[in-house]
């Protein structure tokens, strides 16, 4: 990480052509081939892996953590990181599923949810970027005061959802032309807005300055506190977001849900190349982490594998994953 | 440190006391004791204070050996699956040997074992300690349900298990020795020893530490074992306390257990700490927890507290260090 740094602050603001090779430089090329391998193996291993309705399955699950793994992704590289999305994201449900049984209306509900998920953000960005406050602590401590909270109001039992509205089950598990789920619309349109943000916009050369060397992007004008503030509130707010997807293909606000999700979609975030440091990776790096965690969970599951192997698998492919891309970055 | 300040004015007094952190955490312990006792009488029996000198046994334990590693700048996830997964083995071993010296060692050299894979991954293939313990944290829980697929049921019957956890020596319940020769031994390592020394160096800054003739690597792979270690230890008194060896105890133990240390003053980014901020950091954490049950609050409160007081605590730590630096 040292070596990446010195170059970055070398190198000062990068060129697009610079971009791009530091991109392909990158292991996005070796995930896409291993992704690719993946499927290949599967497909050639179990009959009902490349069909229609499995892929669009691994798809409709991969996509929840896509959606949260983008916000952490853009956080992680502006070197900071948030353990409490998935407490979020299972808590996000019970103003969803509250406000609409008292209101009937969806919408209102998936407003209360995201006010919810925007208070955390603006309260996690404030203690962690503006007080100054280490993250991993900030995210810590909100992640036990917000599951905490859940259990207190719910008494540790899952809300149902009284009206049964249709647009409600839509969300999470309806399809669009009856193809694409969406969830994996959802996911791909804010993949394609946070990518072209990430790498076209000013904002997402912030995001990488910051993450790279905040002393050198405060003297070059930017506003870090800031940058950092914004940064947990759009991992908050897309947490928010995959959360409500979830209490949909749930069907309830439950009050479990969510446990353990921030140890999955910090490994797939970081299985795509985004380093913990900051200021290195990118967004295509994360979708193919989640797609290469989603893919892998469900090939071996058709493999009728216990379910119990996935975790070991996936464990161990992270592992991999960090150790090869250490190893490649020392050989440079 | 300095006793050539001249404490005549009431800013340094005031400064010099808040400049502990332990002292005001010892505080704030007092402050609770008071607090609750006051609404509730039996807080001071002697049940209750055994009962919660035994709850923070088993995180001290574990506490201490994570106290030297985020000194030494990295940090272990793992601590809760492992300790699940050591209790299982431990349980196992007795069962099939009827030993419960060799169940006991067995269950604390798996702890060992993990320590030292977390330890081989992050000092050699050099993957940040949060991720591979992470990754370990993940691996562990799904080989425990691969190794036993429900709970390893007491069949020896054998006394002196159950006795690791409920015994007593004299009027003390044998954790809490336990956990006091653990803390004792940590703490003269820590304080008194060059390899003490070492592991602030390191975690401080380890080229420094590396050009001055360390090896930091090696130093970090033996904290990463005496981690693994107590959490083996930790898992056996809890499969004790249990009479079970339990796949899923333990969930989330790694987090009560960083809390206390980071509450207790120790650095997440490595060279600062204390083992004596430990100890308050994880009494005051479980008289928080007791309080909240004699005081009959709702349970749910025993999340909530914590956090709101690690967040707390780690600022007016902050607050402290940059009035340290004007």
């Amino acid at each position: 990480m040292p070596q990446s740094l010195s170059l970055s602050a070398a190198a000062g603001p990068k060129r697009p052509s610079e971009w791009l090779r530091a991109l392909f430089r990158r292991n996005e090329i070796a995930l896409l081939l291993s992704l690719v391998a993946l499927i290949v193996f599967f497909s050639l291993a179990s009959d009902s892996f490349l069909t229609t309705r499995n892929i669009t399955n691994v798809l409709g699950q991969a996509s929840l953590a896509m959606v949260a793994g983008i916000g952490v992704g853009v956080l992680v590289i502006s070197g900071e990181i948030d353990v409490s999305i998935g407490s979020l994201a299972g808590a996000v449900g019970i103003p969803l599923v509250v406000i609409m049984n008292m209101t009937g209306s969806l919408e209102l509900g998936i407003a209360g949810a995201l006010l919810l998920a925007l208070c955390v953000g603006v309260v996690n960005g404030f203690l962690a970027a503006y007080i100054g406050i280490n993250s991993l602590i900030v995210t810590l401590g909100s992640m036990f005061v917000i599951r905490g909270a859940v259990y207190l109001y719910t008494g540790q039992k899952a809300i149902p959802d009284d009206l049964m509205l249709e647009s409600f089950y839509q969300i999470g598990n309806g399809r669009l032309f009856g193809a694409i789920s969406y969830p994996a619309l959802v996911a791909i349109v804010l993949l394609s807005a946070f990518i072209y943000l990430m790498r076209h916009r000013p904002f997402g050369r912030k995001l990488y300055a910051v993450g790279g060397n905040p002393e050198v992007a405060r003297l070059a004008g930017y506003d870090v506190k800031r940058v950092k503030f914004i940064a947990f509130v759009i991992c908050s707010l897309l947490a928010g977001i995959s959360g409500i997807l979830l209490s949909s293909r749930l069907g309830s606000a439950v009050h479990v849900a969510g446990l353990g999700f921030e140890f999955q979609v910090v490994a797939a975030v970081v299985l795509g190349g985004v380093s913990l440091a900051g200021g290195i990776g990118s967004l295509f790096g994360v979708a193919l982490g989640v797609l290469i965690l989603s893919f892998l969970a469900n090939g071996l599951g058709m493999l009728n594998i216990a379910t119990e192997w996935q975790l070991v698998t996936t464990g161990l492919i992270i592992i991999a994953a960090v150790a090869f891309d250490e190893l490649k970055r020392r050989a440079k | 440190m300095s006793e050539i300040t001249q404490p005549a004015k009431s800013g340094p007094v005031a400064g010099r006391l808040a400049n502990n952190s332990q002292i005001v955490l010892l505080a704030l312990l007092v402050v609770l004791c008071i607090g609750i006792s006051l609404s509730a009488a039996q807080f001071y029996s002697v049940e209750n204070v055994i009962a919660i000198l035994r709850q923070c046994s088993l995180v001290l334990i574990v506490g201490a050996g994570m106290t030297m590693l985020l000194i030494a700048g990295e940090v272990d996830l793992s601590v809760g699956a492992s300790l699940a997964f050591s209790g299982c083995v431990a349980m196992d071993v007795t069962n099939k040997t009827g030993s419960v010296f060799l169940g006991a060692l067995a269950g604390i050299l798996f702890g060992g074992l993990v320590g030292l894979f977390n330890g081989l991954v992050v000092t050699r293939l050099k993957v940040n300690s949060l991720i591979a313990t992470i990754a370990t944290m993940m691996i562990l829980q799904g080989g425990v349900f691969l190794y036993t697929r429900e709970a390893v049921q007491n069949k020896h019957q054998q006394p002196a298990f159950t006795d690791i956890s409920t015994g007593y020596l004299g009027p003390i319940p044998l954790p809490v020795i336990i956990a006091a020769a653990v803390f004792a031994c940590a703490y003269v390592a820590l304080r008194y020893t060059t390899l003490g020394r070492y592991i602030y160096a390191v975690g401080a800054n380890a080229k420094a530490a590396r050009l001055s003739g360390r090896r930091p690597e090696q130093l970090k792979l033996l904290v990463f074992v005496v981690t693994g270690l107590l959490a083996g230890l930790t898992g056996l008194i809890l499969a004790s306390l249990m009479n079970t060896g339990q796949p899923t105890a333990g969930r989330g133990f790694e987090l009560t257990v960083i809390a206390a240390v980071i509450l207790g003053g120790t650095s997440l980014l490595g060279g600062r700490g204390t083992l004596l901020g430990t100890l308050l950091g994880v009494l005051i954490l479980k008289v928080i927890d007791n309080g909240i049950i004699i005081l009959r609050w709702d349970q749910n409160l025993q999340m909530i507290v914590p956090g709101v007081v690690i967040v707390l605590a780690t600022y007016l730590d902050l607050v402290r260090r940059r009035a340290d630096a004007r």
